[in-house]
């Protein structure tokens, strides 16, 4: 009996150590890395200075020609603008936003790069903007 | 047997843990000491301003059969400005929460940086308010005080409070700015300008105000730098007001010294010198009563936050309240 007990005890410590230095596998980032290879923006806001919103309507995200269009308010200082991204779970975006963003070279719209859970999928979309006018 | 050691022992331990846990302390109400005793609270709030007040209730007593009061006062280390006084009547609070006055002695005297009041009713107890009105030659300094009370044996006690650092920023507030008329807001001199004062003193002028209406676009009321040619196209500024004064449009900065003691956030001189206006932009439009804006001086010397206590579209004017903080 006290040799089944120990057998007993010995293994369940080795499925405990196994299960405890089992690597999830994760990116350079710390991300865990998943098997989902889907890898779309979902929703996308643009933020003043301020932290208020300078959108006049919700942004048009094309996930099939990569593109987002958003018209932004008369007078929003187009060189600080902080864009926020809602992706698909798992993915993330690359270039990380850190700072403001300055937007104010229309003829050369910023990209991002979605990047899919499993780090294998990878979209760039392109952000346009225009800018509300005066009548 | 070593088994019966083990269990003798944490059933000693157990034991005297029970004991000890349950053990109640013995209690019973303070004696109130015989002699003349004081406390002080400091009831203001946030940075300590130029023209603003520190407000503080002192607490002074003494056994009823052991005398009365005949006077309190307050020294301050740098003598307070005009309308400092130290209140002659004690304050309780009631059942509704109102503070009620007692008059106990004769308004308060005071004499460079001492402040006096005599008491005239026979009082064991009391609690004196003290405003300090913060002088301008205590900008940026520290200044402490000591409050002091006699009675009628001739015992005197004393507490200090202090130091309190003063703040280097200036406040000036309800500051009214209409469209065509003051329209020009400087800094300099908190104050706003018409045509005829910017013309006389064009370097001073760091913002005009303007109110537009539009059909489609959310226009409203702007501050705009006079070095920006985009906002400011249907007026004609006077000759050589063209300061480019860079600014941020804040949200949710409801200062409670600017909004007339409404929120519970201060701005702060720290606020002021970590501010940094790279690419800031030189406007702001559609501003909205309670926002604030960040802006500094062409010539780099003020900061300052204004903060938007109204604005109204049927006069087109706007009432701001400023802090500003010197930078060099």
């Amino acid at each position: 009996m006290k040799k089944y007990l120990i057998i007993l005890t010995i293994s369940f410590f080795t499925l405990t150590l196994w299960i405890g230095c089992s690597d999830f596998p994760v990116d350079e980032d710390g991300l865990l890395i998943t098997t989902n290879s889907e890898c779309y923006i979902s929703n996308f806001e643009l933020l003043g200075s301020d932290m208020q919103t300078v959108r006049t309507g919700t942004a048009i995200i094309d996930t099939t020609a990569q593109t987002i269009n958003v018209e932004v308010k008369y007078g929003t200082d187009l060189k600080n603008l902080w864009p926020q991204f809602s992706l698909i779970y798992d993915a993330k975006i690359s270039p990380k936003v850190t700072e403001n963003v300055d937007f104010s070279d229309l003829n050369n719209p910023k990209q991002w790069t979605v990047i899919s859970g499993n780090r294998k999928v990878k979209k760039t979309y392109t952000v346009y903007i225009t800018v509300q006018t005066k009548p | 047997m070593k088994k019966y050691i083990y269990f003798n022992l944490i059933c000693l331990i157990s034991l005297s843990m029970m004991i000890t846990s349950c053990n109640d302390d013995d209690y019973s109400i303070p004696t109130a000491g015989t002699q003349l005793q004081n406390d002080c609270i400091k009831r203001s709030l946030g940075p300590n301003v130029v023209g603003l007040n520190i407000e503080f209730a002192y607490a002074m007593a003494l056994n009823e059969n052991e005398g009365n009061i005949v006077s309190a006062q307050v020294e301050a280390s740098i003598a307070g400005a005009s309308g400092t006084y130290l209140e002659h009547r004690s304050y309780y609070t009631d059942n509704s929460g109102l503070d009620v006055g007692v008059v106990v002695g004769s308004p308060s005297v005071t004499t460079g940086t001492k402040t006096e009041v005599t008491f005239v009713k026979d009082t064991c107890a009391a609690t004196l308010r003290y405003y300090y009105y913060i002088p301008e030659e205590a900008s940026g300094k520290e200044v402490s005080f000591k409050f002091s009370a006699t009675d009628s044996n001739g015992n005197t006690i004393s507490y200090n409070m202090g130091p309190y650092t003063i703040s280097k920023m200036e406040i000036k507030r309800d500051i009214v700015l209409s469209d065509n008329e003051n329209m020009y807001l400087s800094i300099a001199d908190l104050a706003t300008m018409n045509a005829d004062a910017a013309t006389s003193n064009p370097s001073k002028v760091d913002l005009v105000y303007l109110y537009r209406s539009y059909s489609s676009v959310n226009f409203a009321h702007a501050l705009v730098s006079p070095a920006n040619s985009e906002y400011l196209t249907d007026i004609t500024l006077p000759s050589e007001v063209n300061n480019n004064s860079p600014l941020w449009k804040v949200e949710d900065l409801q200062d409670r010294q600017l909004s007339d003691l409404q929120y519970g956030i201060y701005v702060d001189d720290v606020d002021f010198t970590d501010m940094d206006f790279t690419n800031a932009p030189n406007y702001a439009i559609n501003i909205k009563a309670e926002t604030g804006i960040w802006v500094e001086t062409a010539d780099k010397t003020y900061r300052a936050y204004i903060f938007v206590n109204s604005v109204d579209a049927t006069t087109k004017s706007m009432t701001i309240s400023i802090k500003r903080y010197k930078m060099k």
